[in-house]
């Protein structure tokens, strides 16, 4: 007996659009690593540059602050964990549907730069962690004043 | 970008985000979340993946044997960050399912932590299994 159904969804329009989601993705950010047809490297990450600091945002949804494990050496940011989800090993249970991804992650990620490694700041909100990478002191913007001759 | 950004030996794959069937009227993306769903003796239980979004950012609803699911981000990049890199897209989550009769709406409960939304579907009283004993004639 069907109790769940998906409405209104023609599997060719997702295909459809899944196609050109790829080739906007490829088109303008060309991320390294393996092929998005085959699902993207976990977990997805963004990067923000500010003044004084670069920021990561990684989205981790179902984890506890404990379990992540953020470390930076140089340039690069390691983030660590594992997504555990657990279903229930008993006889009354029946899967309907599994698409979330669990498992053991382990994802390094290249700054421009090395940041201030002792004033790296990690926050874990509502399912997206938050790093945030103070640039050195020889990075921030400086104001040159002007004398007048 | 000033310099690639590599990424090393990750076990995990995610999936792609993939945007939601229907168009909204909200301006920005809606995508569709993954979700997980058990059913056991006396529930189905929904588990869909919403990171960024908080507790006042997601309505559920049940009408006319639809459930859906619709959800605004509430972690978002500040509006001064300049993006460097970008692997994952930001929007809403929007998803429906059609939910079977047997299905009590009036305890359908809800809850929302670390961006992941559990819903659990009670099954009315009648459509529980029953075991039904076997006497001797």
């Amino acid at each position: 007996m069907a109790l769940f159904g998906f409405r209104s969804e023609d599997p060719w329009s997702a295909f459809d659009q899944l196609r050109r989601e790829l080739s906007d993705v490829l088109g303008s950010y060309a991320p390294e690593g393996p092929s998005l047809a085959r699902g993207q490297t976990f977990p997805p990450v963004n990067l923000y540059e500010t003044e004084d600091a670069w920021v990561l945002m990684a989205e981790l949804p179902g984890l506890r602050a404990e379990d992540i494990e953020v470390s930076v050496e140089d340039d690069r940011v390691t983030l660590r964990g594992e997504r555990k989800i657990e279903v229930p090993d008993r006889p009354d249970v029946s899967v309907h549907r599994r698409e979330r991804q669990a498992g053991i992650f382990r994802r390094t990620i290249q700054l421009p730069h090395a940041p201030e490694p002792d004033k790296v700041e990690a926050a874990y909100r509502h399912g997206v962690l938050q790093v945030r990478l103070p640039k050195p002191a020889s990075r921030k913007p400086r104001q040159i004043s002007i004398h007048p001759s | 970008m000033s310099k690639a950004m590599t990424t090393q030996s990750q076990e995990m794959q995610s999936r792609a985000k993939q945007a939601a069937g229907r168009e909204g009227t909200r301006p920005g993306w809606v995508f569709r979340p993954d979700v997980d769903i058990l059913e056991t003796a006396d529930e189905f239980v929904v588990s869909a993946d919403l990171p960024g979004v908080d507790e006042g950012g997601v309505d559920v609803e049940l009408k006319d044997g639809v459930l859906s699911i619709d959800a605004r981000l509430g972690v978002l990049p500040d509006a001064g960050w300049r993006p460097v890199y970008a692997e994952f897209r930001m929007g809403g989550y929007r998803r429906s399912f059609d939910v079977a009769e047997s299905i009590d709406p009036a305890k359908i409960r809800a809850e929302l932590r670390d961006g992941v939304l559990t819903l659990r579907l009670p099954k009315a009283e009648r459509h529980k299994p029953r075991k039904i004993a076997v006497t001797q004639a």
